[in-house]
């Protein structure tokens, strides 16, 4: 069983502390408190360089340096702090980075509320476990033999056929009924590879329909997106070894994953904020009158500063944009300001809770929005890649993963 | 009998001295007892559900972290009961109820702002100090009845 | 309705926690022991927990401490056995104070005596200029 240490203060007296039970158990995990002595909590200072005035966050630095000299205790780490507390906030960042720098055991962070349930937190509980149990799999870096991925979005389902470490065929529809556009995704990756069905010699599915759909069409994994997706980010993008930083900006959550040598290591996954997805930028080109592929090319020759936006919010945020070209603004310069907005708002909410090392990947559909990706790199002040076939990037990791248990 | 509130609502060493004085100390496990001993809640460890931090909202508001507003719903109460105080001020061992900064601050303030007999002081750290300690409680306590 | 309390000894005090579980089962009344590092635990109907912390606090009048606590000792929600290991915060909180009880029974036992609190200067005080300056003098010339 992985043992999971949860590292925290508030879920108990906020009512959450059996969600995150409930959410450890659904996966096979269990909580782990390693035990550390009163006085390790009174010198927290000296083992981890700070103290604070609430006691639970000095408990959990204790913990924590326990976790670093005794790397065996735990196989992963879970830190949440209460949301919106700054203290918490502080604390939960160092820990994280505390534990990523000594030690290989994967870290999850996590600011909850009294509405957080055990549903909110299965993905990444799940990708936790995974990066902790199956550290081999993860590791491999070749796919082989004949191998299809899909990946059931919740805006779009693609898939992809790979032959032999190739793309071999990809098909891309929009999500209406899971299995229906798993169906027709599946088919035009087939088509267009050559391939028939029965030739496929392992099946992976990730995103969020990946249960359903992998029930329906027999596949040999049915994984989540964190781990796929770093798998087949590092893969296109030819970053195998070392650090890099994924980021996913979807249809329905932000993913912002920091991986070494493949592996994820820390990652968050963004709440449900319709400004700070692809959704917003499909709105704004609507609003432009331009097809969403068009959109980022007409941003690159846009200036953000052009235009104020007084919010994220997808209601108030496209109330600016409107208000913008009503009193004059050019297409460009409103269609930049929108995918700075998006940026923006992952720069602020989710690469503060991962390490941002280069190479910066971004994949997904809305990294082919050519500037998301520029005002990401104006943001972080580094260069963001896109590799090629960004948007098929979860159906790619699935298939190479799922080829490591075909040849097994 | 006077119901004294004593802060940090875990201490055994106010609590102890507060009952040997014949008075009724407030304490938080008598709150968590009441918690965990209710049929129905399946909530653990502390039976506390989401309900807590939404009834922790009478003393602070919604954007006020989850687990000070939980807190606040075992020890808002007991505030409101209390008909004396005794704080300890400056102790840097405080965890579980009292392992957040925030809510020991909101609840110190409400007690002193309650305008109850309030008695604060610093735990001992000698023989002199220790006497004096016994002897300000000892009287604070024999003033309230 | 039921009340479990602990029965904390202070180091200075004689009295052992078999002493205090040896003294409950002469008083005969219907109440769970558990001895523990620091003491006891006793659990039962409240009136007769109430009685009993009185005859037990007899035993060692400056030295024994009393406390309530919030679980029934074993529940499993609390037991360290069923969830995943490490100190129930209330353990933390009584190891702290256990160890500025010998200081509290001392201050009981100058009670007890009808001893008069220590008078004198109650708290620290910054040196004045003059001291500072003889300080810096002894200490730099």
């Amino acid at each position: 069983m992985i043992r999971i240490a949860q590292l925290s203060c508030g879920p108990e007296y906020s009512g959450v502390q059996g969600e995150l039970q409930k959410a450890a158990d659904m996966v096979g995990a269990e909580l782990i408190f390693p035990e550390v002595s009163l006085e390790d909590v009174m010198n927290v200072e000296e083992r981890f360089g700070i103290e604070v005035a609430s006691g639970d966050l000095n408990l959990a630095m204790a913990r924590a340096t326990r976790i670093v000299e005794n790397p065996d205790l735990a196989d992963a780490v879970f830190v949440a702090t209460c949301f919106r507390c700054a203290e918490g906030a502080i604390v939960r960042s160092e820990i994280r980075k505390y534990i990523h720098e000594n030690s290989r055991i994967p870290v999850l962070s996590y600011s909850f509320t009294e509405r957080t349930t055990a549903e909110t937190l299965l993905t990444r509980m799940e990708a936790l476990v995974t990066t902790a149990k199956f550290k081999g799999l993860l590791s491999r870096e070749r796919q082989t033999g004949l191998t299809a991925g899909i990946d059931s979005g919740s805006t779009t389902t693609k898939s992809v056929v790979m032959k032999d470490n190739e793309v071999i065929g990809t098909g891309w529809v929009p999500t209406t009924e899971v299995v229906k556009s798993a169906e027709a995704a599946y088919n035009a990756a087939l088509e267009s590879a050559g391939v028939k069905r029965e030739e496929i010699q392992g099946l992976g599915t990730t995103g969020y329909g990946r249960h359903l759909v992998g029930r329906e069409f027999g596949a040999k994994l049915i994984q989540e997106e964190i781990t796929v997706n770093s798998k087949g980010a590092v893969f296109l993008a030819e970053a195998q070894k070392g650090e890099a930083t994924v980021i996913d900006i979807g249809g329905m959550d932000n993913k912002a994953i920091s991986v070494q040598d493949g592996i994820p290591g820390t990652f968050t996954m963004g709440g449900i904020c319709a400004g700070a997805s692809g959704r917003f930028l499909e709105l704004t080109a609507r609003r432009l009158g331009v097809d969403i592929t068009e959109l980022g090319k007409l941003a690159l020759k846009g200036d953000y500063q052009k235009v104020p936006m007084n919010s994220y919010c997808i209601v108030f945020g496209t109330q600016s944009l409107v208000n913008s070209l009503s009193a004059g603004s050019k297409p460009e310069d409103v269609a930049m300001a929108a995918c700075h907005s998006v940026a923006e708002q992952v720069f602020e909410q989710q690469l503060q809770e991962v390490e941002v090392k280069e190479p910066v990947i971004m994949v997904g559909g809305t990294a082919l929005i050519e500037g998301l990706p520029r005002a990401m790199e104006q943001l972080l002040g580094m260069k963001v890649m896109v590799p090629h076939y960004a948007q098929y990037i979860g159906c790619v990791g699935a298939s190479l993963l799922v080829s490591g248990l075909v040849e097994d | 009998m006077v119901k004294v509130m004593v802060y940090p609502p875990t201490s055994m060493i106010l609590a102890d001295l507060v009952e040997r004085k014949g008075h009724e100390a407030l304490v938080v496990s008598k709150e968590v007892r009441k918690k965990v001993d209710t049929p129905g809640l399946d909530s653990p460890p502390l039976n506390m559900t989401t309900e807590d931090p939404k009834k922790g909202l009478k003393y602070a508001a919604v954007d006020v972290p989850s687990g000070v507003r939980g807190r606040m719903a075992l020890l808002g109460p007991m505030i409101e009961e209390a008909e004396a105080a005794i704080v300890i001020k400056g102790d840097d061992c405080t965890l579980g109820c009292t392992g957040c900064a925030r809510t020991n601050e909101l609840a110190r303030f409400l007690l002193k702002t309650k305008r109850i007999p309030l008695l604060e002081l610093e735990y001992p750290e000698d023989e002199v100090e220790a006497k004096r300690f016994v002897f300000k409680i000892r009287e604070f306590l024999e003033g309230l009845s | 309705m039921k009340s479990t309390k602990y029965v904390v000894t202070s180091q200075d005090s004689d009295v052992l926690p078999s002493d205090i579980a040896l003294r409950i089962y002469e008083l005969g009344r219907d109440i769970n022991v558990k001895e523990t590092c620091f003491g006891v635990i006793i659990d039962g109907e409240e009136e007769d927990i109430s009685a009993t912390v009185e005859d037990l606090r007899k035993m060692d009048e400056t030295n024994i401490f009393i406390k309530d606590r919030g679980f029934s000792p074993g529940d499993p929600r609390r037991c360290r056995g069923h969830r995943g290991g490490g100190a129930r915060p209330g353990f933390y909180m009584m190891e702290h104070e256990s160890e500025i009880l010998p200081l509290i029974s001392r201050g009981l036992a100058s009670e007890a005596r009808g001893e008069d609190p220590p008078s004198g200067v109650e708290t620290k005080r910054r040196p004045t200029l003059e001291d500072l300056e003889a300080m810096i003098n002894e200490e730099f010339s």
